[in-house]
């Protein structure tokens, strides 16, 4: 029997492509109504190409394209004479890049907003968080004293577009690292040196006939992935905390119960908060809601998808609606009156669904054009004016509302969110002290970031929820962002009283802050979060990240960011297991160096474990495993089997 | 006599045979022109999922001997080619009753609108054997597409003959301490075992 038909589920039908009710209701209803889905478009996909799959095919040139053959028989040089770990490495590389840019280019946005925010240029957006910039101004060497907000943000600003250009020679924000780690980074050339450059320079050394050494490539993929981390990503969680409010826990509800059935319901999708905040705003507009019953409703609803939902959530508490692979769903809902996407991870398909209904998809960006969406260009200096017409089409789209077609298919499950860095150290006294004495004498074992996606190969949610549920069973506090967060939040994982479901050193430390045994820390590029809480451990112990009882883990990632994500991760010295495999098993050198050398280079590394089960016991014993090297209490690493927990002996250091 | 021998340990699902095999069957027979005719060329191998991530079989006609499909046909309009023991159709007999694809052991007659003019209907399509191209010396077009080794254009006799020599020599490593040579590539294996472990953990999604 196996895991998945233990918890109750069965392994056939739409069961076995998502775990949550809405979802399958949704799912149901879309079968029903012939209304193609992800999943429909992954069956199509299948079989999914080999090559492709074992990242064996490269098309970096015109010379090709090329690919090797994996049986080692016909070809296996590329006409340019790259070999299997040579294409696996550049394909990886470019991924990063991709993802690495993806996250910086957010982070730049944030910026140019931030600083046109400064000079007073925009309207609907204020510095909210005064203490953090003269704390972020003092980080960077800017004197913030008492001198005036603007003026201190601007040279803030200013200084952090540097870190975008070429001209340094490391990121402001790696100062942050502890020393052992910036000392490595030094000696291994990994200290990223601009946000922009290092992903540039990976499209370089990709092109055909520069990087011909695969691990060089590789190396320079960690690199640019710090570039993210600890740069660009930063730069977005940070500055976003500073114009719109540190998160602080706060209640909140999740899944399409969120959806009510007589309000003009607005979904916001993407990643990037800075259009959703005015949206935010302009929901609340008097006239606008009068409006709104002026057509009957009783209001406007809002509601959160994927990381935009994670940024609004964290710190205004607007409720979630679900992730990834909830947003083609959301609007078989017939509830819904407008998507108001942005950036990332934007089905190209959510516009089809909306025709089968009265949904309007409303584009925002003028990079993330969609056809069928209506585009209405987001602009800073009109910033709160934009939010309103937004909310007019919505309110207009109510009128065309089929109630018969209304199906919201469950009740919210609440949830608590708004675990930032400083939220945190703030609940436990203002120092990692007792996070650090809590760890050190096995109250709690160890921390461990479940992060990522949805991948429709996966069973939706499960993997996260299930890893994440062992992790907590065994003491390990669970830091959760991104997709995984709300996957953690449906499953009612995410409320003070979810400490029952924790082992009984987590359960206790929970209740008595008051806290879930399960912490939203925000959207993906919030996972810096989790790198600044560690480099904090790590300063306050004295130690390098490396050395700490922690681990990264992304069950159901899909995209090049969470690429980007994984390798910072792994290059701060945080090992990570993946729940979906990557495109490297074309080479063996690739994963071998992946999976296991990088240890000896980063300490740290890369897993491959689709079944959580297997991954929790991976993760456990790789915790017990730190802990002995801190000299900690341990438990004998190999005493921790899958998939019961047996009651494993306690060897003490 | 040649024919496509199928290895399914090496398939791995690129899709490049079926590619090959709908512009080889286009009237242009040319990658770019193939990709705007009317009707749509098709396809005459089918590549479908396995029922594990990671793996997958290229399914065809067989060219049967006997075959049901020709002993079925009410028309008379499938017929042998001797000279190169293909099993062909002739386009302007077949009146797309299905009787062949009801007894075709591998299900791989289909009905399509096909490019040539004077047919100007649906009828019966499968694999042709790439008669042309045997009929001038060359390999069929997925053989020739085909980069690890599932598809060959071979005598069954050979490739049984270099199995049989596989066999023998695991069965005298099994005896000895000669490791026996793997029958997937160890890149391959480690890829079709995270398929395995995802279907074993009940989590497979998509098709399978």
């Amino acid at each position: 029997m196996t895991a998945f038909e233990r918890n109750g589920h069965s392994k056939d039908g739409i069961a076995r492509l998502t775990m949550p009710e809405d979802a399958q209701q949704m799912l149901g209803l879309a079968r029903s109504a012939g209304i193609e889905t992800v999943w429909d478009r992954l069956a199509a996909q299948e079989p999914q190409c080999g090559y492709c799959s074992l990242g064996l095919s490269c098309r970096n040139c015109a010379m090709g394209p090329c690919r090797i053959d994996p049986f080692g028989q016909a070809p296996q040089k590329g006409v340019c004479g790259a070999g299997a770990d040579l294409i696996v490495a550049r394909n990886l590389g470019r991924a990063i890049a991709a993802g690495s840019s993806s996250h910086s280019d957010h982070g730049r946005d944030i910026l140019e907003v931030f600083l046109a925010t400064a000079k007073g240029e925009t309207t609907g957006y204020r510095i909210t968080d005064e203490a953090k910039l003269r704390r972020l101004a003092e980080e960077w060497g800017i004197q913030a004293g008492d001198r005036p907000v603007e003026e201190v943000a601007r040279e803030l600003a200013e200084a952090m577009f540097e870190d975008y250009g070429s001209a340094k020679t490391e990121l402001g924000f790696v100062e942050r690292a502890p020393d052992a780690r910036r000392a490595l980074w030094e000696r291994l050339a990994l200290t990223p040196r601009g946000i922009d450059r290092e992903p540039v320079e990976m499209l370089h050394r990709t092109h055909m006939g520069v990087d011909s050494d695969y691990a060089n490539v590789l190396l320079h993929g960690l690199r640019t992935s710090l570039a993210d981390g600890w740069g660009g990503s930063m730069i977005a969680t940070e500055l976003s905390d500073v114009m719109f409010g540190t998160p602080s826990p706060r209640m909140s509800t999740v899944n399409l119960g969120t959806l009510k059935a007589d309000y003009v319901n607005v979904a916001l999708h993407g990643h990037n908060p800075l259009l959703s905040d005015v949206v935010v705003q302009a929901a609340a507009d008097p006239e606008l809601v009068a409006l709104a019953k002026e057509r009957g409703a009783a209001g406007i609803n809002l509601v959160g998808l994927c990381c935009t939902g994670s940024e609004l959530l964290m710190r205004k508490g607007v409720p979630m609606a679900g992730n990834h692979l909830i947003q083609e769903l959301v609007i078989m809902t017939g509830a819904l009156e407008a998507m108001v996407v942005d950036y990332q991870c934007i089905m190209p398909s959510v516009t089809d669904v909306a025709k089968c209904f009265h949904t309007r998809v409303i584009s925002t960006f003028d990079k993330a054009k969609l056809p069928g969406a209506i585009h209405m260009p987001f602009d800073p200096h009109h910033g709160l004016e934009i939010g309103k017409a937004i909310i007019r089409q919505a309110i207009d789209a109510y009128s065309n509302r089929n109630p018969d077609r209304v199906r919201i298919p469950v009740e919210p499950v609440p949830m608590m969110s708004g675990f930032s860095v400083e939220a945190i150290l703030g609940a436990i006294g203002g120092t990692p002290a007792p996070l650090v004495q809590a760890i050190a004498d096995g109250t709690i074992r160890g921390a461990v970031g479940v992060v990522g996606c949805n991948n429709p190969k996966i069973t939706q949610d499960y993997a996260h929820v299930m890893l994440t549920r062992r992790l907590i069973e065994n003491d390990i506090l669970v830091l959760v962002t991104g997709c995984a967060a709300v996957a953690n939040g449906k499953a009612g994982q995410m409320v003070p009283a979810a400490a029952e479901l924790a082992g009984p050193g987590l359960r206790a430390l929970c209740t008595s802050l008051g806290i879930p045994p399960v912490l939203h820390m925000g959207s993906c590029v919030d996972n810096t979060r989790i790198l600044v809480l560690a480099a904090a451990l790590a300063k306050h112990l004295g130690v390098d990240i490396s050395q700490l009882p922690l681990a990264g883990a992304a069950p159901e990632w899909y995209s090049e960011k969470a690429v980007a994500i994984g390798a910072y991760v792994v290059a701060s010295g945080i090992t990570t297991v993946l729940g979906v495999q990557p495109p490297i098993f074309g080479s063996r050198n690739v994963v071998n160096l992946l999976a296991d050398g990088l240890d000896g280079v980063v300490g740290a590394k890369f897993a491959v474990e689709p079944d959580p089960e297997k991954a929790a016991v991976l993760i456990r014993r790789h915790i017990e495993t730190k802990r002995r090297g801190l000299g900690l209490p341990y438990i004998e690493p190999d005493s921790i089997v899958a998939p019961t927990p047996a009651v494993p002996a306690t060897v003490g250091a | 006599m040649k024919t496509i021998v199928v290895d399914p340990e090496r398939c791995i699902g690129c899709l490049q045979c079926e590619f090959a095999c709908a512009v080889e069957h286009s009237t242009m027979r040319d990658v770019l022109l193939a990709l705007v005719e009317q009707p749509p060329p098709r396809r005459r191998v089918h590549v479908e999922a396995g029922p594990r991530a990671g793996t997958s079989f290229p399914n065809k006609c067989r060219h049967c001997d006997p075959a049901p499909c020709q002993l079925v046909c009410p028309t008379g309009a499938i017929h042998r080619e001797r000279d190169h023991d293909a099993v062909l159709i002739d386009l302007m007999r077949c009146i797309a009753c299905a009787m062949c694809a009801m007894v075709c052991p591998f299900d791989v007659v289909g009905y399509h609108a096909v490019g040539d003019r004077s047919v100007g209907r649906t009828v019966a399509i499968k694999c042709d054997a790439c008669i042309d191209r045997l009929r001038a010396g060359e390999a069929p077009a997925c053989a020739e597409a085909c980069k690890t080794g599932a598809l060959t254009f071979a005598d069954p006799n050979d490739v049984a003959v270099a199995g049989r020599r596989r066999v023998t020599a695991a069965v005298l490593a099994a005896t000895t301490t000669e490791p026996p040579t793997p029958v997937a590539a160890e890149t391959v294996g480690a890829w079709r075992a995270i398929g395995e472990a995802t279907a074993a953990a009940g989590l497979s999604g998509g098709a399978r």
